[in-house]
């Protein structure tokens, strides 16, 4: 048997298991059904696949991995990865079962819901099913290489996630935190988390994903789905800090109605192999778009952003920076696709992407990709690979500041830019933490 | 206090010092001053720690201490202070975070107790009218988007909370109108003191009208080929660098 074979049957033992608990409930199994089929149809990439060109998925085929299982974990053993639990609402899952354990939560303005998706469908089922698994898809999208199978492969097995619902002109000032803890302690797992959140017109929030890895071999694949109403505002910072021996395939959808603003700051830190999808389809005109993102490698890690702005509409506005530092024998990647349709006049489109390599064995593939078929718009990107700057470091060295401290102040310094844009403070300092322990 | 004693230095293949000798002892200042390319800049940066150059023979002490052996970080902590003739920028980093960084490394290389916040506050908020610099300086990214008049400003300033032992100024003087020149002049002067030794490194003597010099060497090619009192700044501004040439060729 081939280890491709080994590991399908495995994802087929996971999928087994998952709509045997499920239609033990009753629930329609159509929509899994559909999409298992669609995952089995293409199987697990290889570096042949075009959009995994970089992303050597070698733990997959070699790894089986369990359906996830209940465990029990303290809020001391989260906190000590350096998650940070803001003041406001947090909502966790252990090993993608909801633990309200692990959860605070915390009185929200009148029509707000920040609840599992499980329970959200059995008590506002029109809401959840009117958006759920409609934002995740390529469906009447451009692209010659669009691959959606890991978003398959979480609608055919996820099982609980979150919901976040702000109704029109609703501001929730404090942060909505949510948490997906892992930990493999028993072996291979994986998981699946899933979250949607739908702001209606006006509303503004912020929310935080976190996932965090505690222990083990993990294959945590989440699929996130948001919806921006008209004006809409929310600000989505991602945190990934998987176990180093875990494989994050993370995506997330957006779609944006006329002169919403959608914030996003993704940052990875953790897993052995880490890549983050993130999909924006303008819908309307007038929108802003700010996608910004770090990460830190270090060792053997494998970390890819793979970001797509849709600009389906007039007059939108969309800036992406993302940060990549790396060392040691890390390899970095960035992917990011701009696609301009025919009727996008005026829009304004601007990427910037640099690579930062603090040692001759870490490596950083960049690729932007702009498809442009409207004729009065402006579409720029740059990207630059380097090292650290000598004449700063030796500026810094010059005032007495020992050479490592230095080069950690730098390599901050580099990220900055980016995370300095984090509002929330305690979530700032979090990063800011990871940025230097990681480094030192 | 810094006793150099026949360096020589190439870069590559080029030999840009050949064969320096000086004494600074504390309290004095020395100017250097040089057409362009004589190596001026270049014994600047070897002072300091710069590794783009290769000492090929010779030393440098400080008081005893041999430099030469001394990574940069060390040789601040040994008290020695470069002002860049071109001051970095770093875009990311806090004027005061780079400082109190600076500082306390430097106080904790000397076995001294680091400063607190406040402790730090105060020190600078004392040193920063010295140079009227604006306090919002303070909180900007190190000499990002900075004058070069603030720039320079900058590199005394920092110099003033370091409190060096023996501080280098290499062009402090370029780029900078006659008021900002000032007010860098009268910062290095409230800083001269009995047991401090400068090297002021400059191309036109209109500095040393406001930072009087103890000596005045001028250095072509490579070496010291004259050495005097003030004086000697105001002779080579009147008749140029070409008199020293002409006066040169004329021995040989």
């Amino acid at each position: 048997m081939t280890e491709a074979t080994l590991s399908m049957n495995s994802f087929e033992t996971v999928f087994q298991t998952v709509r045997a608990l499920l239609g033990a409930t009753g629930a329609d199994l159509s929509v899994r059904d559909a999409a298992w089929s669609r995952f089995c149809a293409v199987g697990l990439p290889t570096t042949r696949d075009e959009e995994f060109k970089y992303l050597p998925l070698n733990r997959l085929y070699e790894t089986v991995y369990g359906a996830p299982h209940g465990a029990t974990v303290s809020r001391e053993q989260v906190a000590a990865t350096g998650l940070t639990t803001p003041a406001g609402f947090t909502l966790a899952f252990l090993n993608a079962e909801p633990a309200p354990e692990l959860s605070m939560a915390c009185s929200l303005p009148r029509g707000v819901v920040v609840t599992t998706l499980s329970q959200a469908r059995e008590e506002m089922p029109e809401l959840v099913e009117k958006y759920l698994s409609t934002v995740a898809t390529f469906d009447g999208k451009l692209g010659s290489t669009n691959d959606a199978r890991f978003v398959d492969l979480n609608d055919a097995l996820w099982q609980d996630g979150a919901f976040v619902y702000v109704p029109a002109g609703v501001v929730v000032e404090d942060p909505i935190q949510i948490v997906y803890v892992t930990t493999a302690n028993l072996g291979p797992i994986m998981t699946q988390p899933r979250t949607l959140v739908v702001m209606e017109q006006g509303a503004l929030a912020r929310v935080a994903e976190c996932f965090v890895g505690l222990e083990g071999q993990a294959f945590v694949n989440p699929l996130t789905e948001v919806v921006l109403g008209s004006r809409a505002n929310l600000e989505h910072l991602r945190f990934q800090d998987e176990t180093l021996e875990s494989v994050h395939i993370g995506n997330i959808f957006v779609h944006q109605e006329a002169d919403s603003v959608y914030s996003s700051i993704n940052t990875q830190f953790g897993g052995d192999t880490g890549r983050v999808d993130l999909n924006v389809f303008l819908n309307g005109e007038h929108t802003e778009t700010w996608l910004d993102g770090v990460v830190v490698g270090a060792g053997e890690q494998t970390l890819e952003n793979h970001t797509r702005i849709d600009h389906a509409k007039p007059n939108c506005n969309s800036f992406e920076v993302y940060k990549n530092v790396l060392k040691d024998k890390a390899s970095g990647s960035f992917n990011g696709k701009i696609f301009v349709y025919e009727d996008a006049q005026k829009t304004d489109a601007k990427q910037t992407n640099q690579g930062m390599l603090l040692s001759p064995t870490a490596t950083f593939n960049t690729k932007p990709q702009l498809e442009i078929f409207a004729d009065d718009v402006k579409c720029t990107h740059g990207a630059t690979v380097g090292q650290l700057r000598e004449d700063a470091l030796f500026y810094l060295r010059a005032r007495g500041i020992p050479k490592d401290q230095a080069q950690a102040l730098l390599v901050y310094a580099f990220a900055a830019e980016v995370i300095e844009k984090v509002k929330v403070d305690s979530l700032r300092e979090m990063m800011t933490e990871k940025v230097r322990a990681k480094l030192s | 206090m810094l006793t150099i004693d026949q360096l020589h230095a190439r870069v590559e293949e080029k030999e840009i010092l050949r064969g320096i000798s000086l004494t600074v002892n504390p309290g004095e200042v020395h100017a250097i001053m040089g057409p362009n390319g004589s190596g001026k800049s270049t014994l600047a940066s070897i002072l300091a720690g710069k590794s783009d150059y290769e000492v090929t023979s010779g030393s440098v002490t400080l008081d005893g201490e041999d430099l030469l052996e001394l990574d940069p970080e060390e040789r601040a902590a040994a008290g020695v202070f470069l002002a860049f003739q071109y001051p970095v920028e770093i875009p990311g980093v806090s004027n005061t975070y780079f400082l109190r960084s600076a500082l306390n490394a430097v106080r904790k290389a000397r076995g001294e107790a680091e400063l607190t916040h406040n402790e730090f506050m105060a020190h600078i908020k004392s040193k920063i009218k010295l140079l009227e610099l604006d306090n919002s300086l303070l909180s900007r990214a190190v000499n990002e988007g900075f004058s070069g008049g603030e720039k320079k400003r900058n590199e005394i300033f920092q110099m003033a909370v370091l409190e060096p032992k023996f501080a280098v100024l290499d062009e402090t003087d370029s780029g900078l109108d006659i008021d900002a020149l000032r007010i860098v002049a009268d910062g290095v002067n409230a800083l001269r003191s009995e047991d401090r030794g400068f090297l002021v490194i400059t191309h036109y003597q209109r500095l040393l009208n406001y930072i009087v010099p103890d000596f005045v060497h001028v250095l072509v090619e490579g070496r010291i080929v004259k050495s005097g009192g003030k004086e000697l700044a105001l002779e080579l501004e009147e008749k140029g660098y070409g008199w020293i040439e002409e006066e040169l060729a004329a021995k040989a």
